[in-house]
């Protein structure tokens, strides 16, 4: 049905009157023009929970939760860089799955979601990088250690350029560069998982004394509390983010379609 | 006749008439290896420490040199239109062309290797499981190589876009690879690396081909 | 029932549709110019046609059975050659010519391909590299995978580029004998005005317009 649809582009055809509620749902968040109108009602909501909860978490983790009994207060910075990393692991998975999709289906939104959700996980892997070597410092006395979360995190950076590398380079076409980009990005989520497990099991063999930056120690619940708040607050942010990004997508790659022509002469008059 | 082993051989007398892509690498990597004395003092115990390291960087560096060119001159010239334009399954047209590259520039590496060791004093124990590990190793780069280039076979200079794709991806073959030689060198068993190694070519020759076919096809849309 | 059928063909570049969707139909003796202006997409549609690359939208079929789906049956009967030739300049005529049929399962004898290269006027350059010779003589090797097989649809891109008039001559015979055969002809050739008379029918690509 799906193979059908797509080249209808967001026209009714004869199968998709005969399926039910669900997949009719799932159709239309297929179709560009519905998905705009759909993900447009969001937006706002999202953006607004996500700042709600960053404001609540951040407060909740820096100023109301206990100082660690080893590291003092230095260790509240993994209420970024402990989301931040989740969000990456998260976000490449989600490009993985959306970029099966687009290549097995060619689903256009699939290529839109999977393309706009790169930088956001790019930006997150970096600021993981980044907060782990701020936290390193006090913790191993150096900016920076192999150890084996870092380096796995660092090799899924690479991951991430790689994939809008190839989005660039073939710009000229940007729907045979976002299957491209697709192909990567499954290619990639197979690769991901044997990279991080070969990793650990280098620093196993390499380095089995330096000290894990979240180790097995018991976790209060008030110190828990805002992390968990934080993983929330990001991944509306990234729902937010995201969505406005695969928007932005759908206005360029279609702008010679009646929809988009639409939307602009309603935003003019 | 069958396809396979025809676009086998007639990249194998290809890879023969150029000679480029057999002996570059090489000649490529000596100089390198001649570089790290210069820099780091030729002291044969620190360039005993680094040897197994830098065997293995340096023959995934040589690879990368030649990995652009498994699609692209076919690209360029149009043959890769044989193999596509053929009820012959892609994917297995994919193997050769690995094949015959690996055959070109891998195997090379791997019987040039014990060279370098000399060069850079590598235990005379470890030949064998250097020889072993890049044995088992090299294949993947060749594999991995086959889907960087049927990404970049259209672009004018895919060459460092391909070595941003392939390099991080590679990164458990040179984890497993270049501890095999450690071990090795330490008088332990290399045995543990050296199977978790052959576990990934495994994977890598049944999933690689239909991926790297995927990536042709696409890439001539 | 028509050997070939298209139903409201498109192709796409980029994000935009390249011509207003066509539809033809070809049966066995028949043949189909393709023209328009340039830029038009009469490169990428033949591509799509012979199964290079997909269709933005519309059905392909042969003999009942719809491309996007089943191709094997297809390239087992159609032969494309384009305006990359194909050949490899380190290899010789005969190498080349004999490599890349092998490459998709045909076999040919080397008397097969000494002959063929003799018809298209290489005779006694078949142990001479591809890479020393003209673009006119490349064309010829690569024409020559036509006389070496019994497909019956020859996809044919611009087949006239760089062809000499004796050249032209021996193709149109070629393309004559093969129409006479039995055979089905799908052509771009805007340089070539003696083709627009033989060919059964014209497709002319127009622009979708904004």
């Amino acid at each position: 049905m799906t193979k059908s649809y797509r080249r209808n582009d967001g026209k009714l055809n004869m199968h998709k009157q005969r399926t039910n509620a669900l997949l009719r749902f799932y159709h239309k968040l297929g179709s560009p023009p519905s998905f705009y109108r759909i993900s447009g009602y969001f937006l706002k909501w999202l953006l607004l929970i996500a700042i709600g909860l960053t404001i609540w978490g951040m407060y909740d983790g820096l100023v109301l939760a206990p100082a660690d009994y080893q590291q003092g207060d230095s260790f509240r910075i993994i209420y970024v860089h402990v989301p931040a990393a989740w969000m990456s692991m998260f976000i490449y998975g989600i490009m993985g799955v959306c970029g099966a999709i687009a290549i097995i289906w060619r689903m256009k939104m699939a290529e839109a979601v999977m393309l706009a959700s790169a930088p956001i996980g790019a930006w997150f892997t970096f600021i993981a990088l980044v907060t782990g070597s701020l936290w390193g410092k006090p913790m191993w006395g150096t900016w920076w250690e192999w150890d084996a979360r870092m380096t796995s995190e660092l090799i899924l950076l690479f991951l991430y350029i790689g994939i809008m590398a190839t989005y660039s380079a073939f710009s000229e076409d940007s729907r045979k560069a976002a299957r491209m980009a697709a192909l990567i990005a499954v290619v990639g989520v197979f690769n991901v998982v044997i990279i991080h497990y070969s990793v650990q099991w280098w620093s196993s063999i390499h380095q089995g004394s330096t000290v894990s930056l979240m180790g097995k120690q018991h976790i209060t619940w008030d110190m828990l509390r805002p992390l968990l708040v934080m993983a929330f607050a990001t991944k509306f942010y990234y729902g937010y983010s995201m969505l406005k990004r695969a928007r932005i997508y759908l206005l360029e790659t279609e702008s010679h379609k009646r929809w988009v022509q639409d939307i602009i002469t309603e935003k003019k008059s | 006749m069958k396809p396979f082993l025809a676009l086998v051989k007639r990249d194998l007398t290809l890879g023969l008439r150029r000679k480029s892509q057999i002996y570059q690498p090489l000649v490529f990597q000596l100089l390198v290896v001649t570089m790290f004395p210069l820099a780091l003092g030729s002291g044969a115990k620190t360039l005993a420490l680094i040897a197994p390291a830098v065997i293995w960087i340096l023959a995934l560096l040589a690879s990368l040199l030649t990995l652009d060119q498994i699609f692209k001159n076919d690209y360029d010239d149009g043959s890769v239109e044989s193999y596509v334009l053929t009820s012959y399954p892609l994917p297995m047209s994919v193997m050769a062309k690995v094949l015959a590259h690996w055959l070109l520039s891998g195997l090379p590496l791997v019987l040039f290797s014990p060279i370098i060791g000399v060069l850079l004093h590598l235990p005379a124990s470890s030949y064998g499981i250097l020889m072993l590990s890049l044995l088992i190793g090299t294949p993947m780069f060749s594999f991995m190589g086959s889907i960087g280039s049927a990404l970049t076979m259209s672009l004018k200079h895919g060459g460092l876009l391909l070595t941003i794709l392939v390099m991080p991806l590679l990164t458990p073959v040179l984890i497993f690879g270049a501890s095999a030689v450690v071990e090795s060198s330490l008088g332990n068993s290399a045995s543990q690396p050296l199977l978790l190694l052959s576990g990934l070519l495994i994977l890598s020759i049944t999933l690689i081909p239909f991926a790297a076919a995927a990536a042709i096809k696409i890439n001539l849309e | 029932m028509p050997i070939i059928t298209a139903q409201d063909i498109s192709c796409q570049r980029g994000n935009f549709l390249l011509f207003k969707p066509v539809s033809f139909s070809l049966d066995f003796g028949q043949s189909l110019l393709i023209s328009g202006p340039n830029g038009i997409g009469k490169t990428t549609v033949l591509e799509s046609i012979a199964g290079l690359r997909g269709l933005q939208q519309g059905r392909l079929s042969f003999k009942d059975q719809d491309l996007s789906k089943f191709k094997d049956d297809w390239f087992e009967n159609s032969l494309y050659i384009g305006h990359k030739t194909g050949n490899k300049k380190e290899l010789s005529c005969l190498e080349n010519l004999r490599s890349f049929l092998q490459i998709q399962g045909i076999e040919v004898s080397e008397t097969q391909a000494e002959d063929a290269l003799e018809s298209v006027g290489l005779a006694g350059y078949e142990y001479q590299m591809a890479g020393s010779l003209s673009a006119g003589q490349k064309k010829r090797l690569a024409l020559a995978r036509l006389l070496l097989v019994k497909f019956s649809v020859w996809i044919l891109d611009e087949p006239f580029v760089n062809l000499d008039v004796s050249g032209c001559d021996w193709l149109l015979g070629i393309l004559d004998n093969h129409i006479k055969n039995k055979g089905i002809l799908i052509i771009t050739a805007h340089d070539n005005k003696t083709i627009k008379e033989k060919v059964t029918s014209e497709l002319i690509l127009e622009s979708v317009g904004l």
